[in-house]
């Protein structure tokens, strides 16, 4: 085994592209998370969803206003899920509600199905980012440094919200001790309407940008799902920043685990979950223990 | 050290209020279940549909991993989340005992038994340190893990990889042939025994006092501890116990279909009886098998339209939405107002 070549740029960049979807998909699932207390089974199937729309309106408009369009428009979704979901169900059992958001998933996809029909769609990434550049002595496919960048920023963006403005702050007492931000005068209900719009809004930009980097296709939603569960509870429930370094440790795994161990490279994700939790039961972050 | 009823009476059992605290056997509760536990085996001489007893049978098969998951969150508070996890295993072990280590079927369901709880110990003795949450997500991964295991290249010639095993028994289990396994009349009564074997178990721990520490543990662990009652030991037991309950309903899936495929391992395996479980409700050990007598038959409803992932959908969350304590504990509450009892 050549080790140069395991850590070369492309294999770098290639986990930091990876990371950068799982991050965005992982921090919207944390922010869900920390407000409502709520495993989103459903984040799978919005991502999908996104993706979908993402392909539509890329072929009608282009592939920047399904950029804009897209996440605007899950995060339309994320009030009526808010409102006619998290918030009656708000005093029942986590079990409860996460299978609630399960049966949502179950029906967010056939009727995707129905839509789009079941064959895999491939999206070209628009002409300022297609083919590849020199990338460090590399040629790397343009596209996915845009990904790498779009994903990084958009969570330097998300964790400059939560650090410096009134509302982030808000946001990061209540993930933390809901009771006492409670008591503090937060009004944690609509404080969650904006958070879990945020969070389905991520799950549509990921999807937007998972399209040209991976296909579109009716299980996409259910992989990378568990890969997200696994990286939130990696990364400290209720904790965004975690989430954010756990998105990036997966990523390497993943990718370094392929080239090294490719028959075992699947196993990875299971294996880091139980010696992270097992060694820090509470995860990377400082989120709560629950 | 040893705790009187009246320190665990607020998480204890409802025991019926004004009637003295009476022995399990001597509860007319149990002379009902047992009456019914007889009925059921003639199930089906009234049944003349093949299509109807194969439903059902699917229905107690899943019950019986509902009944397994229902016990560890009603006693402790734990959702195993990968129930695949310990229906996939034995029915592997069922085809892997007979096929590789060519035991006869009685030794092989044996061993896939012995081997599924061995497992479910050892598993255990890590997981059940971990909060609630993180639980969860570990049997999830155990189970997502195992099924990656079994479709790993160098376990094909034990697993089958993705083709699944398919398996020849060889000799009886109780006297029952593989072709007589694999017809619904005749595999009835083991299924069923099963099931009242696998409710009876529930109900007894449940009602023991093992349930009290369970239940008391899980409403304030650390008071348990003060106290000076070992938390660690009976959760593990209960992981156990309830991973062999579970593990039953594998071993009669791989007995009854001659097969197995790491499908069996999937989320999606483990989310029927999760779901049938939850939908029952958790609270009573009848709960869960009435979750999955209806799950099933929605599940044969819905497939026949055309729309089976919406409708569950659709059913999925009206049902958890308009029934809190589930089916079961709706179905009591009515019970209760009938007769006129304050309900627990």
């Amino acid at each position: 085994m050549n080790f140069s070549e395991l850590f070369s740029v492309a294999q770098l960049a290639n986990a930091l592209a990876l990371a950068s979807l799982l991050t965005i998909l992982a921090s919207g699932l944390a922010l869900i998370f920390g407000l409502r207390d709520v495993m989103n089974f459903g984040h799978g199937a919005l991502y999908m969803l996104g993706a979908y729309l993402g392909y539509s309106v890329g072929n009608q408009f282009s592939f920047w206003a399904a950029l804009v369009i897209v996440p605007l428009l899950l995060a339309v979704l994320g009030v009526g899920f808010e409102l006619a979901v998290l918030r009656p169900l708000q005093k029942r059992s986590h079990m409860d509600v996460a299978l609630v958001t399960f049966g949502i998933a179950l029906i967010i996809g056939p009727v995707v199905h129905k839509i789009w029909g079941t064959a895999p769609l491939s999206v070209e990434p628009p002409a300022a980012l297609a083919g590849s550049i020199d990338f460090f002595g590399t040629m790397y496919p343009t596209y996915r440094l845009f990904l790498i960048a779009v994903g990084f920023g958009t969570c330097l963006a998300l964790a400059a919200w939560l650090k410096f403005t009134r509302v982030g702050m808000h946001t990061r007492a209540v993930s933390q001790q809901p009771h006492v931000a409670r008591m503090m005068g937060v009004n944690t209900d609509r404080l969650s309407l904006l958070v879990v719009c945020m969070g389905t809004g991520f799950a549509g930009l990921a999807g937007v940008l998972a399209g040209p980097y991976l296909s579109v296709d009716p299980g996409m939603g259910a992989t990378i799902l568990i890969s997200c569960l696994i990286i939130v509870v990696i990364g400290g429930l209720g904790s965004i920043g975690g989430a954010i370094a756990a998105a990036v440790v997966y990523g390497f795994i993943q990718v370094i685990g392929t080239v090294l161990f490719p028959s075992l490279a699947v196993l990875a994700p299971y294996l880091l979950l139980f010696f992270v939790l097992l060694w820090r039961p509470q995860g990377f972050g400082r989120g709560r223990v629950s | 050290m040893s705790a009187t009823p009246a320190t665990l009476g607020a998480t204890a059992a409802p025991a019926p209020a004004g009637s003295p605290r009476r022995a399990l056997w001597q509860r007319p509760i149990l002379l009902a279940g047992l009456l019914a536990a007889a009925a059921g085996f003639f199930v089906p001489g009234l049944i003349d549909t093949p299509y109807t007893l194969s439903l059902l049978i699917n229905g107690v098969v899943l019950g019986i991993a509902a009944v397994g998951i229902g016990f560890l969150m009603h006693q402790c508070g734990f959702v195993m989340f990968g129930v695949a996890a310990f229906i996939g295993l034995p029915a592997y072990l069922v085809g892997i005992g007979s096929a590789q280590l060519g035991l006869g079927l009685t030794s092989a369901v044996v061993f896939a038994l012995v081997g599924s709880t061995a497992f479910a110990a050892l598993v255990g003795a890590l997981v059940v340190r971990a909060r609630p949450l993180p639980f969860a997500m570990l049997t999830l991964a155990l189970a997502q893990m195992l099924k990656q295991v079994s479709m790993l290249q160098v376990m094909r010639p034990i697993t089958g990889g993705d083709d699944g095993l398919t398996m020849s028994f060889d000799g009886t289990f109780l006297g029952l042939t593989q072709s007589a396994l694999g017809k619904a009349p005749s595999f009835w009564p083991l299924a069923w025994a099963a099931l009242c074997l696998v409710i009876l178990i529930a109900w007894v721990a449940a009602h023991s006092r093992f349930g009290q520490v369970l239940r008391a543990t899980q409403a304030n662990e650390e008071r348990m501890r003060f106290s000076g009652f070992d938390t660690y030991w009976p959760r593990l037991a209960a992981f156990t116990l309830s991973s062999f309950l579970v593990s039953v309903s594998g071993v009669l899936i791989a007995l009854n279909s001659a097969y197995a495929s790491p499908e069996l391992l999937d989320f999606a395996t483990g989310g029927h009886a999760l779901t049938a479980m939850i939908v029952g409700g958790g609270a009573t050990a009848l709960g869960p098998l009435l979750g999955a007598m209806l799950y099933t038959w929605g599940q044969s409803a819905f497939g026949a339209t055309g729309y089976l992932e919406l409708l569950t959908g659709i059913a999925v969350v009206v049902m958890i939405s308009a029934f809190p304590k589930g089916a079961m504990g709706f179905v009591l509450q009515i019970g209760h107002r009938l007769t006129g009892r304050k309900g627990p």
